[in-house]
């Protein structure tokens, strides 16, 4: 359990500069600071394995060095003879367990699961783990573990011949009018080849858990995403009911979609718990990050475009392919941004995806969209200068005044005034469309245009919001913040509805004891708890309302009010008259000890069937298009970058981006979102590259000195802008997603960019100096 | 290798005796024996900077030093920073109003190194700030935020 009281420390702002200029920081919509912060600056803030137990264990993996055969034998003698070790788990003593629903919620096979694997599909796979007293101890026996394999030939990535064109997603095919022929005749075209890595979320905090059994209950500390959807993976594999397993997640260090599920590693912890009846900690190594889970899949597109000579698109055809490992299923949906983005009368777009010798990939931060947008985002910048008109004109020129695909209006678009904002902020009618013309001393300079979106993903969600006998306001859930502000948002929104101070809500997330709540991705948190606070809020709310006109003992007994004000923690009414007393001393006098109201936005005909599939799979999310509206986020990067002629080094000199997330419901939190999203962009285009070793199919810059995210000197001043408007068809208050949106888009806008100072284009991710000179 | 050392640490101004063992690392030996989580261990390979600590004033990263070698040297880690009635250290104090956090996970690293930062005379602009808290790396991305806090902290320092 973790509670955070929000408290105004010295130096916030008490009041928000919201464009409105009136709103409170501790209202929605204010600058409040987020109130999980004194814990995190002081290192109070504990986090899932870091719990402190009796009795703890230490368990480390042993990773397969092939990527494709079979286990021969393991020689675990030396293992199990070295001092403190408790426990060696293979694929021949460890425990079977049952195969678990997926988070789709497609019911598993009656087959057997087992963590530790005989069949090797990839080079990382587990096959081992040791358990000891120390977690050095277990180090250093782990290293003693001898496997043998008989190895056969792997497929180690797309570029394999033996790979082949795959398997045909018939899912991801959308078509409309006639597009190859409309391209065939069209009198402007380009046709290229766009290509994306293996990328990775390396979150600062590396996976792990403690897990510990008392009986058949099942106490879970790790960092999730998911607290329910985690927790039925854990019953189902063991064959308890749900409410046995408790997962426990205070604060999560980082997830950008790895933190979702419960993995193999999750299993050996779990079982070697049970086998060992004392606590297990599992830290993953850091090299283990890249090999447990899986990150983004590398993808490969080609997008045609043909337009007339204005520039105006007649066609887009476009070609998707992305990896998946073995015997695991992965699509990044590669036509999600081709098929919004633009008005067509003609469209196609395909996607195949790959068996390669990998760890099945995963979500990082949104998934195809940022690729999708790699693609088409560089397609139309070429299409541009075939056309001979400016990037940012041909974007206006061509756009979508209703979704191209769904056929329907949007809920909300504010792109157009994101170009608009982003041109005038970063100074785009300056600039010079000619390629190599702008220079300082030996550096080009070039400044690139990119658009970006993501569908806003909606769900039901659960809270119980409490009034205390203290007049303080207590907000429970099962929903997570691994740093989007949760917490700080909850406790706005309480405080908003009930009419009580921000520092006296107290927000308890992250621990599944709480009202359910489904996944946080996909950006749809916020706008699915605020609607859920809001609405337990109001009902608590009206109870203390009624209790106040009705109660005998109530001082506002006798005046006979329909309703009655509460604001800063008092009630009044409404008029004028009568007394007005604080809400602890109206609970006092009707001998209240609290007022609870569980609230949640599932359809009022909802059975416990229907609330348990939908907080522990995303069966029943709602489509962004269902009903009337197709709903999303939008956004325009404007970005500058500087290339060293000689050697050919780019780096990322000024970004404004203006985005429409809709309302923000913090614009302190949701700035900071963006330009953590745009900071990753700026990596993933310069930086980021699992790199296979072609000889072994292993990735071998599993580390993080070697796989290079953006650190603190690549990073120029970024400037955000918000263009949104409340969108009341995307969430009950009125905010559209946050989190995936900022990246989505910076990778085009950087390739745009460096094409126009060097004339060079580079449509294979990440712009290293190679590619350059 | 397995068999315990006793050893004397001065953290945060408080003496401890640990047994163990002369492979334990700085970073376990907070993490693990005296429950000072604070520390954080992102790469456990001296590549993130979630570990920094400050051993007799200099940082260090606790990961890349043994507990051993810490012996008759004064730790600093983040709980010890703020003052003992809870007053937040300029450093921490800016961070919590520039937002220059998100998981939080970086961020006691982050704090330590730019404390450092600040005493090494680095922060003097926003480009020295960059280059010298580039060791510490935060993938929720509040870079612009840290050189904020920390060139405001810095200020606040020097008054």
């Amino acid at each position: 359990m973790t509670v955070h009281e929000t408290r105004t420390r010295h130096g916030d702002s008490k009041r928000g500069d919201a464009s409105d200029g009136a709103v409170l920081a501790e209202s929605v919509g204010g600058r409040l600071s987020r109130v999980d912060g004194p814990a995190k600056i002081t290192g109070a803030a504990k986090y899932a394995v870091e719990q402190q137990l009796d009795g703890l264990s230490h368990a480390v993996l042993v990773e397969s060095t092939i990527a494709a055969g079979r286990v021969r034998s393991i020689d675990t003698a030396a293992a199990e003879s070295a001092p403190g070790v408790l426990l060696v788990l293979t694929p021949d003593n460890v425990l079977r367990l049952n195969t678990a629903t997926d988070w789709l919620g497609t019911p598993p096979p009656d087959a057997p699961y087992c963590p530790l694997a005989r069949d090797i599909t990839f080079s990382g796979q587990h096959v081992a783990a040791v358990v000891a007293e120390r977690f050095e101890q277990a180090v250093a026996a782990a290293a003693l573990v001898k496997v043998s394999y008989d190895e056969t030939p792997a497929i180690v990535d797309l570029d394999d011949p033996k790979a082949g064109d795959g398997i045909p997603i018939d899912t991801m095919t959308k078509e409309w009018g006639d597009a190859q022929a409309a391209f065939a005749s069209a009198p402007v075209r380009i046709c290229a080849a766009y290509n994306t890595p293996r990328e990775y979320q390396t979150p600062m905090e590396p996976h792990g858990l403690i897990a510990q059994w008392q009986g058949d209950r099942l106490t879970v500390w790790e960092p999730s995403q998911w607290l329910d959807g985690m927790a039925r993976t854990y019953a189902e594999w063991f064959g308890v009911p749900f409410e046995n397993v408790r997962l426990v997640s205070p604060y999560i260090g980082g997830g950008f979609g790895s933190k979702a599920f419960a993995y193999g590693y999750s299993a050996v912890a779990a079982i070697a718990a049970k086998m060992l009846g004392r606590p297990v900690k599992l830290a993953v190594t850091r090299p283990q990050t890249f090999t447990a889970y899986g990150g983004r899949a590398a993808t490969r597109q080609t997008v045609a475009l043909g337009a007339d000579a204005e520039g105006r698109i007649q066609s887009i055809v476009h070609r998707g392919v992305n990896e998946t490992s073995v015997d695991g299923m992965w699509v990044e949906p590669l036509g999600s941004v081709t098929s919004i983005m633009y008005a067509t009368p003609n469209f196609s777009s395909r996607q195949n995806v790959v068996r390669v010798n990998t760890v099945v990939p995963g979500a990082l931060r949104a998934p195809g969209e940022n690729p999708s947008a790699f693609g088409i985002e560089s397609a139309i910048d070429e299409l541009a200068y075939e056309a001979g008109i400016d990037p940012l004109e041909i974007r206006l020129r061509n756009y979508a005044e209703q979704d191209p695909e769904a056929k329907k209006p949007w809920s909300t678009r504010q792109l157009r005034e994101a170009f608009a904002a982003g041109a005038e902020a970063f100074g785009w009618s300056k600039r010079n469309p000619q390629p190599r013309s702008m220079r300082d001393g030996n550096q080009l300079i070039g400044w690139g245009v990119a658009a970006g979106t993501y569908p806003v993903r909606r769900a039901y969600g659960e809270a119980m919001v409490r009034i205390l006998a203290d007049g303080s306001v207590e907000v429970e859930s099962s929903s997570i913040d691994m740093g989007q502000g949760t917490y700080t948002i909850l406790a706005q929104t309480a405080a908003e509805v009930v009419g009580v101070p921000a520092e006296n809500v107290v927000v308890k997330l992250g621990d599944s004891r709480y009202p359910r709540a489904g996944v946080t991705g996909g950006s749809r948190l916020a706008g699915v708890m605020t609607g859920a606070v809001h609405k337990a809020a109001s009902a608590a709310l009206d109870q203390l309302v009624g209790l106040a006109i009705s109660d005998p003992n109530s001082p506002f007994h006798a005046l006979q009010a329909n309703t009655l004000v509460v604001a800063n923690g008092h009630i009044r009414s409404p008029r004028g008259d009568g007394p007005e007393v604080s809400i602890a001393e109206l609970l006092g006098s009707v001998g209240r000890e609290q007022i609870e109201a569980m609230g949640d936005t599932m359809p009022a005909n909802s059975t416990a069937d229907d609330r348990y599939k939908n907080y522990t799979t995303i069966a029943t999310a709602l489509s962004h298009t269902e009903g009337d509206y197709s709903r999303h986020s939008w956004c325009a990067h404007f970005i500058e970058v500087r290339v060293d002629e000689d050697f050919g080094t780019v780096r990322v000199s000024r970004v404004v981006s203006a985005l429409d997330s809709g309302r923000l419901y913090n614009p302190k939190l949701a700035e900071s979102q963006w330009k953590g999203g745009i900071i990753m962009g700026i990596g993933q285009a310069l930086l980021e590259e699992g790199i296979v070793d072609r000889r072994h199919g292993r990735i071998v810059n599993n580390n993080l000195a070697d796989y290079l995210i953006a650190t603190n000197a690549d990073i120029p001043d970024i400037e955000v802008i918000s263009v949104g408007i409340p969108d009341l068809h995307s969430s009950v208050l009125g905010g559209k997603g946050v989190g995936e949106l900022g990246i989505v888009g910076v990778a085009p806008a950087i390739a745009n960019a460096v094409f126009h100072a060097t004339g060079k284009r580079v449509r294979d991710l990440p712009i290293t100096l190679e590619k350059l000179i | 290798m397995t068999s315990k050392t006793p050893i004397h640490l001065t953290i945060n101004g408080h003496r401890h005796e640990l047994e163990v063992e002369p492979r334990v690392t700085l970073l376990d030996a907070l993490r693990d024996h005296l429950g000072l989580t604070g520390t954080k261990k992102g790469c456990d390979q001296g590549q993130c900077g979630a570990c920094t600590v400050h051993v007799d004033g200099q940082r260090v990263l606790a990961c890349l030093t043994l507990a051993a070698q810490a012996e008759g040297r004064a730790v600093t880690t983040i709980e010890g920073l703020a003052e003992s009635d809870g007053t937040l250290h300029a450093v921490q104090a800016a961070f919590l109003e520039q937002d220059a956090f998100q998981c939080g996970y970086c961020t006691p690293g982050q704090i330590m190194s730019a404390v450092a930062c600040i005493r090494e005379g680095r922060a003097g602009s926003d480009d020295e700030i960059r280059e010298y808290m580039a060791g510490n790396l935060c993938r929720c991305g509040a870079y612009p935020h840290i050189v904020a806090a920390v060139r405001q902290a810095a200020l606040e320092v020097a008054s």
